[in-house]
This record gives structure tokens, C-alpha cells and sequence, in this order.
């Protein structure tokens, strides 16, 4: 009896074993899963570190960010003359999309914010500003891009610049699929001087004018693209993150829409 | 074995709710994930409507179609699903006080969610955790080595919560006990 009790024992203690080893393991694991979490909640809610940015012709280079207030839509530069203005300047909402041409949810997002000029550009409710915002660890060929729409904006204006970036982002495959042979033939496809355009794409004059669109992006808190800021008329801003829905889109200019 | 595992768990509607509830909340969780801070400014604004105020995070969830990839989307799905059934089983598991058993599946699905939360978000664009992580230690570039660009953490994920099930899932029909 007191034999086969013994034994009981020495099972139980052999599957209790186990227990003792691992019994850290769970914390553990539920600790690490909860650092990863709220980590993910406050990286994407405004302290953004990602700074994918553009340094005159040198490859990809990763900077650190400016020291300044990051991730505060009051970074946002005041729009002026010398940005992509769609639509009615002086319209009480703006949408200002700081954006990449060779990412697909851009491309996605792009036609949304046609759809939204159908609607609310037409009768002068809305702007639509485009600032560049390439991600070049991602996509090497969007700098290289944006200094393409630029050159466009030079020989064409406005309509040059709206015209060929419409074109880009109707062509490129996304995911740094464009073929950089194309972008003369998108200057000679919306009728502008492909001579001029070739020679202002060599030049490299609009690296400046991209990088500061792009720390512009990081300092309002995006960390990636697309990446909007909904400007009500009394001033107050609204992000939005991602290639949203229309739906989503359209309730944002609404809400914005009641700011007096 | 599994699915003897799977019947004796969800037989009880109380886990099948439990289940539910939390796959629905880790699905929301990831869509709403690129945008909280504007779902928080706007649950805040106090001149807006509680109607107006539901009617955008519930429109923004439509984000699933056009901000996330087929594969993104597609595990995202499953990771709110196994997560939901793994939480379950693992409240089965407590609640019946079968404590004397491997815990290797249970931190492994804990492992699993956090391998998804890096993944989640949009891969492509450099939105989600995974560039956040690596430019603390200017690291971005390793995303343009990874043939998904991240999203073989979403993967890992599912992997990790699909392991973790089947432990779970194994010793709830075969709990460690004391043999004559």
C-alpha cells in the first residue's frame, strides 16, 4: 500500500515538473506582447521616428528627424503659391495628402481623391493639396518621381503638374515598377517640351523642395503614406492615415464641414 | 482531435461569445490601428453628434478592402480569429483548473499576436510597427531585403497562433494527469 502510494507520487511529481519550468514563461510572454502593443499604439499615434527622407543625389540614407515638436499636425506648413493647389484655393476645407508615386495604397487613394473633387471641388468646397512624401527605403524610384511631377509643374503650371501626375499614377504598376524610361514619354503624352522636361529632370533643382515636403510629413506625424491632414475652416486639423474609404473620406470633409 | 478539442470548448454558447467578442475586438483593433488618433479626436469633439461620431470608425473599417493587401488582409482575419478561439480555449483551460500541462501554447500564442501586431498596418507604405521599430535603430533599409517588406511577421503570427491552438487544442484532450 504505502508502496504504490510512493509511486503515485513519483508520477505526479514527474508531470508537476513542467509546471515549475514554465511557470515564467506566460508573464513573460503576455509582458512582451503588451510592450509590443502599446508600442504599436504609441508609435502610430504621434511619436514617429521613421523618417524616410531624401538627401540630394546620395542613395537611400536614413536621417534622423529634425529636432522638432514630431507628430504634431501644428508642424504643418502653411499652404502657400508654391504648393499643388487642386481646386478652389480659397476653399473651406483642404486636403492636404502627402503622398508616394511607386506606393500602391497611393495609387488607390489618388482616385479617391478624384471622387472627392467630383463632388465637393466642383462647387469649391474642398482643395486638394499634394506634397511629396516618397519612401525611398521602400521605393527608390519615387524621389526621382516626384522630381518628375515637379518638372511637369515648371513647364505645364498647375494643370501641367495635376495632368502628369494623374498620368504617373495611372501607369506605374506601384512597388518601384515604373520603368524611369517612361517619365519623358508622360511629359510628351500631356504635351509638354520633352526636351525642356529632360533637361530639368537631370538637373536635380527639386531634391530641396521634396525633402522639405517629406520632413514637413514626418513633423505632422506621418510615418507612412498616403498620409493626409483634413484642414477645417477655422483652422482645425484632421488626420487621416492610409488609403481610407470613400465613405470615410466623405464623412471627415462633413464633420469638417461644421467647424465655423 | 482538434475538433474534439474545438466541441468540447464551444458546446458552452458562453465561449463561443467570449471567442467572438475577442476576434472582433483584435479585427477592429488592427483596421482602426493607422487612425486611432483621429478616432480619439473625434469621440472627443464635443460639437459633433454621438450618431456622426459612430458613423466614422465604423466607415473606416471599409479600410480592409482599400488600405491593406489581399495577404495583409488575409491575415489579419486570421490572426483575429485564432486569436479569439486560442483566448477561449485558454479561459476553458483555466476555468477548469487543468493547470498541471504544458504552457508552451499559450506563450506561444501570446508570441503569435505579438509577431502580428508588428506586421499589421500597411507593409508597403512603411505605416506599421515594424519601420517604427527598426528606425530606432536605423534599420529601415533591412525592409526593402524582406520579399514582403514586413508582412512576413503578419504570417509569423498565424503560424505562431496556429501552433499555440494545437497545443491548446491537444491538451484539452489529452490533459497531463496522473496515470495508475
Amino acid at each position: 500500500m504505502e508502496h504504490h502510494t510512493n509511486t503515485h507520487e513519483t508520477k505526479a511529481a514527474k508531470v508537476q515538473m513542467p509546471v515549475q519550468q514554465n511557470n515564467l514563461s506566460i508573464p513573460v510572454a503576455i509582458v512582451i506582447a503588451g510592450m509590443f502593443i502599446a508600442g504599436a499604439v504609441y508609435f502610430s499615434s504621434n511619436k514617429n521616428t521613421a523618417i524616410p527622407t531624401v538627401v540630394g543625389n546620395n542613395p537611400v540614407v536614413n536621417q534622423q528627424p529634425p529636432k522638432v515638436d514630431i507628430g504634431s499636425l501644428d508642424q504643418m506648413a502653411i499652404i502657400s503659391g508654391s504648393d499643388h493647389i487642386r481646386g478652389n484655393p480659397n476653399a473651406p476645407i483642404k486636403i492636404v495628402e502627402y503622398s508616394d508615386t511607386e506606393c500602391p495604397f497611393c495609387k488607390r487613394f489618388h482616385d479617391t481623391m478624384k471622387e472627392v473633387m467630383d463632388e465637393y471641388g466642383k462647387n469649391g468646397k474642398v482643395a486638394w493639396v499634394y506634397r511629396h512624401f516618397p519612401l525611398i527605403q521602400l521605393h527608390s524610384k519615387a524621389t526621382k518621381e516626384a522630381e518628375a511631377t515637379e518638372c511637369a509643374n515648371e513647364l505645364g503650371g498647375p494643370d501641367g503638374f495635376w495632368a502628369y501626375i494623374d498620368r504617373l499614377f495611372e501607369i506605374t504598376p506601384s512597388n518601384n515598377g515604373l520603368d524611369l524610361n517612361e517619365l519623358p514619354k508622360i511629359a510628351q503624352y500631356i504635351g509638354l517640351d520633352v526636351n525642356k522636361f529632360t533637361t530639368c529632370l537631370a538637373s536635380g533643382k527639386y531634391i530641396k523642395h521634396i525633402e522639405e515636403d517629406t520632413q514637413n510629413a514626418t513633423a505632422t506625424g506621418g510615418n507612412g503614406t498616403p498620409w493626409s491632414i483634413v484642414v477645417a475652416k477655422n483652422g482645425k486639423k484632421y488626420p487621416l492615415s492610409g488609403a481610407q474609404p470613400y465613405a470615410s473620406v466623405r464623412q471627415l470633409i462633413e464633420l469638417a464641414l461644421q467647424e465655423k | 482531435m482538434v475538433i474534439q478539442a474545438l466541441q468540447k470548448v464551444f458546446q458552452k454558447p458562453l465561449y463561443v461569445i467570449l471567442a467572438l467578442v475577442i476576434s472582433t475586438a483584435v479585427f477592429v483593433f488592427a483596421v482602426w490601428f493607422p487612425n486611432i488618433s483621429l478616432i480619439v479626436k473625434i469621440m472627443g469633439h464635443p460639437g459633433i453628434s454621438f450618431s456622426e461620431k459612430l458613423d466614422l470608425p465604423i466607415s473606416l473599417l471599409g479600410s480592409i478592402v482599400t488600405n491593406f493587401t489581399l495577404l495583409s488582409a488575409m491575415y489579419t482575419i486570421a490572426i483575429a480569429i485564432l486569436f479569439g478561439v486560442n483566448f477561449s480555449m485558454i479561459i476553458y483551460f483555466l476555468h477548469r483548473r487543468i493547470v498541471d500541462v504544458k504552457q508552451n501554447g499559450i506563450t506561444m500564442g501570446f508570441f503569435g499576436i505579438a509577431s502580428g501586431v508588428i506586421g499589421m498596418g500597411c507593409a508597403a507604405c512603411g505605416s506599421f510597427l515594424l519601420t517604427s521599430i527598426l528606425s530606432l535603430f536605423g534599420a529601415t533599409w533591412i525592409l526593402s531585403f524582406l520579399p514582403l517588406t514586413g508582412g512576413e511577421f503578419g504570417i509569423l503570427g498565424v503560424i505562431l497562433l496556429t501552433i499555440s491552438f494545437y497545443v491548446i487544442a491537444k491538451q484539452i484532450q489529452n490533459p497531463a494527469v496522473c496515470s495508475s
